[in-house]
Parts: structure tokens; sequence; C-alpha cells
């Protein structure tokens, strides 16, 4: 605690400063506010989603690095703290990053619960929470909707990619069943939903007994081969799954060694997304997937991304992840251009407002005006060798969600 | 009904893969009196060897494999050298040095080897599927079923056959006596210590080409070896390979026969099996 | 100041040694409390569940001698419970203590029927199914608990009615740390004299405590209601600080964190467990986001350290100073080793 305060000492001395010297400038006229600004990113570095937190960093910094370490013109101290696995350790970094460093916006979040938690901390605070991997769906607090004035994500809700490929596979299987699996917690709940939801709605056809989607309990499971040989005897068309991470790799693997190793395999893209695709290898083959983005994009914003993450020395091909999150800093890098005046959470909060087109490596998108997140393509993708490495190379554009 | 059978011999084969991870810890409890929360640590650490040095052919293969032993019993010396100076301060203090072994070791793991899932790459007549009896089944599972019975075996017969086996058997039974023919019997723990270090390097190498292994393999690894071990008797060898064989059957047939519920179904059982096999109480302090 | 003086006068008058850690513990928070910084109070305050979980856990594992790791259940009955209410709109936080006191007695009644007939290690790992399923019911029970992200925006609790909700970063500091000193206080009390005795008796031996009629479960059992009463009062605390509950927080991480930190007090020692929740909490959350992404390696670092430089715990080391002073200070002056310094063997 004494330690605490003690390096608080120098922050509070520093935030006097300047606020005073924001307070000299807006008596001058308010010509010169290129203060510095700080941005806290809140990722995992530690912990089981690690991997997807690191992507993410390196995509804000990826950013920075090519814009010369300023958004909108201002210099940017990016402050880092570790997410861990869940909101027990993401909150208490949080009000260290809104308490201590007095960031004036919040980006990054890899996980749903942490998003649910720190949403009504920067909520309350005034600080918008630029949110860069998925949204979950929001309960309602005190009988209310969720205010989302402050939340915005760059991302997507963890119930569009099921949502996207619905119809395409309706069409792939025609009258055929469809085997629906994913693990048991709300990003699967969430996943798999938006799916059979839309899938059924349709007038598709769930190959699983009594219609319900089998769900293997999360993160214990890591032998699928009795679930596939268990799906095998319902004869499905196809499988429709989402896993990520380790799971996804065991997932992928075993799938090829079960009984259902030639029916087609359809998925959220994140089976397929990043590292756990290296760690699959060839058994990823022919896994047709949904997502938001792909390396293979043909457009220039996204040939500028890819170039300049090799340059950077970063392994692979860019993910979705990393995409998002480079996204969230230039919306930042916009946002922060048209605040006039000193930066605090409601300037630019009101200025993320105002960002319009987004020219991003998934192709051109918008803030959906309410609900503050995307609207933004969908694309099919298929696990194919691409030069020497496999790649989720781009098949066909899907469909743009939310509909407005 | 097909399936069912299927699943069966996956469940066995599944469980002798356990039943190697959960060998060493139970080793470690039984005959060197350590409460191992490193143990799924340990494991990960072979699995990462494994990943990293194997390239798709048999030599890498067999030297990953050999690596990882020696790291788990390079591993299983630190933890012998650690517990030492606790001789007789309750199994309390070693569960807060072995965890927090655990988790520095988690997180230098993660320094050397990175964030990522990784899997070896193993030779090609390893990565197919056989038909037995008509099913589909993985090669690597059935080399790995081999492994386990083969290290079952050569286990039995060094701890029954041989004159190691019967110090450490004495050990456990009269420490004094073993002292009495002239061996420190804490020499006897430390070389029990390594060995189920190595126990453990060897269940990374053979578990990760199947599962894979990344940050979550550890924590996953000790749950399924503490259950393993309790449920067969700590300290038990034919106990632990039984349980393992149970763990592995709930598994895969429990899990497909009875989904809803799925997620309370191992540790459900864990729970049964401590309650029905509990002694009575008086005077008992295990 | 004048609390200063006041608390050393009742301190001085009772003379027992049991409340000088108590006024210790309220003088330092009334001196965090006393900084202007909300930051310093939210870190703060966001600990005090955690550490009279602590003490709950030291209870059970210290006292009883059952080294337990099911005490999340009660914890996780006390904060769903006081989530659900709140709610519902009952916010007297008098009422969310009471029924979370119920409840959690209640939940470590039923669970403690069946856990307090073992020992040791069994005793261990049962109590570890029992943490295991807690955190598995809290995510699947999706009506009550959200599922597994939880529950969020649980609207804050009302000392009394008609009163504005207990919002402030000082406020909730102020009561958080007044519930945490009273039960700890409360608990102190209850096990003293002869319920202490008894309890020590059986630890060192159970069989003579026994054959001297003594009806060792029932006991063991009563304990474990009280401790669970105790838990479920921290349950009710994390919901009124944090205002969100995840199934995480009441599962196998958060229980083994838990009694690990009362070991790192030494775990016969009430405030001790207490203080060790505080610095577990302190390294991980306050100290670790120096070093981002490695919280896990400091963490694991002091639990190495605790347990080579504090045998029998942090509550152990001024007798062992004193010991080693004494050492120093002659051979003749030596005292003889005494039982109380040979802690926790429970297994």
């Amino acid at each position: 605690m004494r330690r605490a305060r003690l390096r608080l000492r120098p922050a509070l001395a520093a935030v006097t400063a300047t606020s005073l010297l924001a307070a000299g400038v807006a008596c001058t006229g308010g010509s010169g506010d290129s203060d510095r600004v700080r941005i806290g990113l809140l990722v995992s570095l530690s912990g089981i989603y690690t991997s997807v937190g690191e992507d993410m960093q390196r995509g804000f910094q990826l950013y920075l690095d090519t814009h010369d370490g300023r958004l909108g013109g201002r210099k940017i101290d990016l402050i880092v703290a570790d997410e861990g696995d869940g909101p027990a350790t993401a909150v208490p970094a949080a009000q260290k990053l809104l308490g201590r460093d007095r960031v004036v916006a919040l980006t990054g979040l890899v996980g749903g619960a942490t998003v649910d938690k720190v949403q009504t901390l920067t909520h309350e605070r005034r600080i918008p929470l630029v949110g860069a991997n998925a949204r979950p769906e929001f309960a309602p607090v005190a009988g209310a909707p969720r205010d989302l004035s402050y939340t915005w994500h760059t991302s997507y809700n963890s119930d569009e990619p099921g949502i996207a490929i619905a119809a395409h596979i309706k069409a792939e299987v025609g009258g055929g069943s469809v085997y629906a699996i994913g693990p048991d917690y709300q990003g699967g709940w969430d996943e798999l939903r938006g799916f059979t939801d839309t899938f059924t709605e349709l007038g598709g056809k769930l190959a699983n007994p009594g219609g319900k989607t089998v769900f293997t309990p999360f993160p214990t499971t890591e032998n699928f081969l009795p679930y596939l040989n268990k799906a095998a005897e319902t004869k499905p068309a196809a499988v429709y799954t989402f896993y990520a991470g380790g799971p996804a790799v065991a997932f992928v693997k075993q799938y090829r060694q079960s009984a259902l190793k030639d029916v087609p395999l359809y998925a959220a893209g994140f089976l397929t997304e990043g590292a756990v695709l290296d760690a699959q290898g060839t058994a990823a083959t022919g896994i047709r997937n949904v997502l938001n983005y792909s390396p293979t994009l043909p457009h220039a914003a996204n040939q500028q991304f890819v170039a300049a993450w090799s340059a950077a020395g970063h392994p692979g091909q860019p993910t979705t992840f990393a995409m998002a999150s480079y996204d969230a800093a230039a919306v930042l890098d916009r946002a922060l251009a048209a605040v006039d005046g000193p930066v605090t959470g409601e300037t630019l909060n009101a200025a993320i407002a105002t960002v319009g087109r987004i020219d991003s490596p998934r192709g051109d998108w918008q803030f959906h005006p309410s609900e503050h997140r995307p609207v933004q393509r969908w694309y099919l993708r298929e696990v194919r060798a691409d030069g020497p490495v496999l790649s989720n190379v781009l098949l066909q554009d899907l469909t743009t969600l939310p509909a407005t | 009904m097909n399936t069912l059978v299927i699943t069966t011999v996956d469940g066995i084969a599944y469980g002798l893969l356990l039943a190697i991870a959960a060998a060493g810890l139970t080793v470690a409890f039984g005959a060197g009196g350590v409460l191992n929360l490193a143990h799924g640590t340990f494991i990960a650490a072979g699995g990462y060897i494994a990943a990293a040095w194997t390239a798709g052919t048999w030599g890498s293969l067999a030297t990953a494999i050999l690596l990882a032993t020696l790291a788990g019993a390079a591993g299983g010396g630190v933890l012998a050298a650690a517990t030492a100076g606790l001789r007789g301060r309750g199994h309390l203090d070693q569960a807060l040095l072995t965890f927090g072994i655990a988790l520095v070791g988690g997180d230098v793991l993660t320094a050397v080897f990175g964030s990522d899932v990784l899997r070896p790459r193993m030779p090609a007549a390893l990565e197919g599927t056989v038909a037995v009896a008509g099913y589909r089944y993985p090669v690597d599972r059935l080399a790995v079923l081999a492994v386990a019975v083969l290290v079952a075996v050569v286990g039995y017969v060094v701890l029954h056959r041989s004159r190691a086996g019967r110090l450490v058997r004495a050990t456990v039974d009269d420490r004094a006596m073993v002292a009495g023919v002239g061996v420190n019997p804490r020499t006897v723990d430390a070389a029990v210590l390594v060995a189920s270090g190595a126990l453990a390097g060897l269940a990374g190498a053979l578990t990760t080409p199947i599962l894979g292994v990344g940050p979550g393999t550890a924590d996953t690894a000790l749950l399924l070896s503490l259950i393993i071990v309790v449920c067969g008797g700590l300290g038990s060898v034919p106990g632990a390979v039984a349980a393992a064989i149970g763990v592995g059957v709930v598994q895969t047939v429990g899990v497909v026969t009875i989904p809803a519920l799925a997620p309370y179904l191992l540790i459900t059982a864990m729970a049964v099996v401590l309650l029905v096999r509990r002694r009575p109480v008086p005077g008992q302090v295990t | 100041m004048r609390a200063f003086t006041q608390a050393v006068a009742v301190a001085r008058l009772r003379s027992l040694p049991m409340v000088a850690p108590l006024v210790v513990a309220a003088l330092a928070i009334i001196v965090v409390a006393v900084a202007a910084d909300p930051y310093l109070h939210t870190t703060v305050a966001r600990m005090l569940p955690f550490a009279l979980l602590a003490v709950s856990v030291a209870v059970v594992t210290g006292h009883a001698g059952l080294p337990t790791l099911g005490q999340v259940a009660p914890y996780a009955a006390g904060a769903y419970l006081t989530a659900r209410l709140a709610l519902t709109g009952i916010d007297l936080a008098i009422v969310h203590l009471l029924c979370a006191a119920v409840v959690g007695a209640v939940v470590a009644g039923l669970a403690g029927a069946v856990l307090v007939r073992h020992r040791g290690t069994v005793f261990l790992m049962l109590s570890l199914a029992v943490a295991e399923l807690t955190a598995i019911t809290a995510g699947q029970w999706r009506a009550v608990s959200g599922g597994t992200d939880g529950l969020a925006g649980i609207p804050a609790p009302r000392l009394l009615p008609g009163l504005p909700p207990l919002l402030g970063d000082r406020t909730v500091l102020l009561y958080a740390a007044t519930i945490t000193i009273a039960a700890t206080a409360v608990a102190v009390w209850l096990l003293r004299g002869d319920r202490r005795m008894l309890l020590t008796a059986t630890r060192a031996n159970e069989d003579r405590a026994r054959a001297s009629g003594h009806p060792v479960n029932a006991h063991l059992w009563m304990v474990h209601c009280a401790a669970g009463a105790m838990a479920g009062i921290a349950g009710t605390l994390l919901i009124h600080t944090h205002r969100w509950i995840t199934p995480a927080d009441v599962g196998f991480g958060t229980a083994a964190l838990v009694l690990l930190a009362a070991v790192i007090g030494g775990a016969r020692s009430l405030g001790g467990a207490a203080v060790g929740a505080v610095i577990v909490l302190g390294v991980r959350d306050v100290v670790a986001v120096e070093v981002p992404g490695h919280a896990p390696l400091l963490v694991g670092a002091l639990f190495v350290i605790g347990v080579y430089a504090l045998p029998g715990g942090l509550t152990a080391l001024p007798a062992r100073l004193r010991r080693r002073h004494r050492r120093h200070a002659g051979p003749h002056a030596a005292a003889p080793p005494t039982a109380a310094t040979s802690v926790r063997s429970t297994s």
C-alpha cells in the first residue's frame, strides 16, 4: 500500500501539472493542445488466452509504430496491463489503468466476461471502452438494457459468425441435417446459438438428438473422439463448431481421426485462426469457416497491413485479433484528430461517434449508430496451402452484419 | 451400439495415457512422501520439449522422448532438493512450495516456448488411422497404448524384482530398517522423486501428439492426475492404473451416454469413490 | 488520533493479546481511508472479502485441523444469494449479511455432514470436489448465476432504508473493513478458552479426545458450520465491494489461493490468515502490474520464499525472532521447544 502511494505521488503531480497546463492553454485560446495522451491496453498476457492477448498487443503497437507513435497528431503513452484469465485479475488491472494511470480510453479486452465487468467501470467513469475482441450478449443492469453510450467494439458480437454462415450451409446441405457441437461456456453458447437459431429459422434441420446442441465441458475436455464418433451415428451432412486455442487443436486433429473424417466441417473462423493452424497442420485442410477477415483479402489496406506485419518480424500471418486491435488504434487515431481542445473521456467519446468509415484491412466498415459495433462484411474462408504455409484463403463474401 | 465398443476401447487407451501421467504423482506421494502440485508443470515441460524437438522423423521422436524424460528427471531433482529442507513440516507446506514452483515454472515455460498451442510433428506412419475390428482408430493412440503397457510392465518389474525397487518399498514400510542396512533413506526419497519427474516428462511427451500442449496443459494434467491418485489410493501404482482407466472410461463412455451430467461426472465419480472406500474414522489420521 | 488513544486504552484495559491485532488492523484501515486516493480505497476494499474468506478457511484448517478447499461453497452461496436479493430490489445490507450467513451455514452444514468424517488428504480431496462442483453449478445454473460470464452491474446496498446506496470508494472501504474486522473479532472470541483447548486436543490426539467422551465429529461439524456462516458473509462482501461475480471467483483457483494465503499467514492465526490474503492479492494485483504478464511468477516466488523464510507462517515470526534472540543471549536462556511452535502438520 505504501509503495503504491509513493508511486502515486508522481502520477498525481503529473496529472495536476497537465491539468494546470491544459487550463493555461485553454486561457490562451486552445491552439496548441499537443499534450501526450494516455491509452490503456488491457489484454491477457498470462493464462490460457495469452496467445490472443499478445496478438492484440502486436496489432495495436503495429499501428502506433507505423504512425510515428502518434494518434491524431498526439504523442501516445500506451499503458499495457494484464487481463489474465478473466475478471478476477482483469478488473483490478482495469481499475489501475483508470484510477492510477488516468487513461482517457481503454482498449483490448480478450474475454467476454471481462468485457461484461469492465464495461460497467468505464461507463461509470465516462471513459470510452474500445473493445477489440468478441462482445458478449450484455445482460441488463437493474432491469434496463445496458447503456452503450461509452462502449465501442471494432470486432463483432459473439453470435455473428454463426448468423453469417447459416444461409450458406443451408444452401450447401440442402435437405441434409447439420450436427452442432461446441464448448460449454458463454462464448460457446453465443457462437452456437447464432448458428442454430438462424439455421433452423431458414428451415434447416439439426442432426443432434432433440435438436439440442452438444456442449463439451470447458476447458477440461481434451478427448473429443467419443463425441465425434457419437455424432457420426446421426449421419449428418455437415458439422458446425466453434473452438479456440488448445481445444481447437485437439478437436481438428481428432476430427480427422474419427468416423466423421469425410463429413464437411464448418466452423466459426477462430477454429483455425492464427497459431492454432500451425499446430493443427494438414488435419485442418479443407475446413470451411466464417470470419470478418482473411489475410488473403485483396484490398490495398490489407496488403499494407500484412506487409507491415511481416516487416515487424511477427511470426505467421496477421489474425482477426491483431486486425481488430489495429483498427481500434485507427479509430482512436481519427477520433483524437477530431478532438478540439483538451482530451477527456467525454470529448474523445463524442469524437469516436464521428469517425465515419474506417479503411480497414478487412475492407471498409463503420460503427452501427446505436450498438457501436462494426457494420461489416463476413467472409467464407477455406484452409488451404498458400505457398509453403497453410492459410485461411478467401472463398467468397457471405453477408453484411448487422443489417441496418 | 457399435460406437460404444470403440468408445470403450478409446476410454481404456485414454485411461492408460492418464495412468502414465498419474503414476509419477502417486510414486512421489507414496514412496517420496511429497504432494507435488508442480507435477502438471513437469508434464507440460515434457510436452513442450517433445513439440519443439520432433521433426517428423523416428529419430527425432525418440530423441524428443528421451529429452523430455531427462528434463522431467531434472525437475524431480530440483523438487527433491527443494523439499529436503521441509521434512516433518506437513503437506500444506509442501503444497505451498510446489504450487509456487508450478507458477514460476509455468511462467518460465511460456517465456521459453511462447504462448501458442504446440503439437509435435510425428512420423507420417503415426498420423493415420487403422481399422480395429471394423472400426477406425488413430494409430498414434495405439502406439501410446503400447508404450503405456510397456511402462507399466517395466515399472512393475523394477519395483518388485530389482534391488532398487525393494529398497523403495522398504523405505515406505520402515525407514529405520533401510538405514540399518546401510542405505540413507533420504537418498531413496531423492531417487524416487527423480524417477517420478522422469515419468511426468515421459507422460508429457506421449500425450502431446494427441492433445497438444499450451498454457492450460499443466492445470488440466494436474487436476486429472490428482483425481486418479486419490481415487487409486494414495501411493498405490496398481490402484492408480485402475483409477486412471476408470477416469478414462468416465471421460469417454460416461460423457456421451449421459451428456446432461457431463460437467459433473468426473468430480462426482471421484467423490463417490472416496466416500465408498472410506475407512472407519476413529484414530485414523492419514 | 482520538480513535487511536481510545483504542489503545481499550486494549490496555482488557489487556487481551487477541485485541491488539484487531486494533492494528482497524488503524491500518483508518490510515488508508484518510488518504485522498480512491484507487487505494478500491484496491484495499477489493481485498477484504478474500481476507474474510481466508479467516474462515483458517478456522477450519488451522483450528479444526482440516485443510479445506471447500469454503468457496458457502462463499458462493452467500455471494449469489446477495446478488439475487440486490437484483430483485432488496438492498438492505443487513438483510444481505444475515441471509448470507444463514445460507452459508446451511451449505457448510450439508457439505460438512460428509466432510468432517474424514481427515487429511481424503478430506482435502473431498473439499476439492466441493469446490469444483460449486464452480460448475455456478456456471450451469444460468437462471440464478448468469452462466459462466456471471453477473454484472449488481445494485449497491443501503445501510438503512432511505440512506443513499453504498457507492463512494471510501464509504465502501470503511463498511467492508468494519464487517471484516467485526466478523474476525467474533470468530476470535468464539475460539477462545475451552473451545480452543478442545480443538487443540483433537488435533493433537483425536483418539484421546474421543476416549475422554468428546463427540469429536459433532464439534468439528459445528466449527465447519460457523466457518460457513463467515464465508457466507464474505460472499456478501464480495458482491458489496465488487458488484459483479463469475463462477471462477468461487472455484478451485480461489480456494487454492485462499488456503495458501492462510498457510502463509500461519494457519492457526485468524488475523494472520487475513494478512496473508492481503499480501497474496497485493502481490498479484498491485505489485505485479509493474511487470504485466508475470503475476503468476511473482505469486509463485512469494509462495516459495514464504515456505523457507516463514516456517510456521507470518504469525510465528515474532516468536522465532524472540527465540533466536534468546539463543544469542546465551545457552542457558534458551526456551525449551514447545508444542505450540510445531504448527500445522495436518496430514
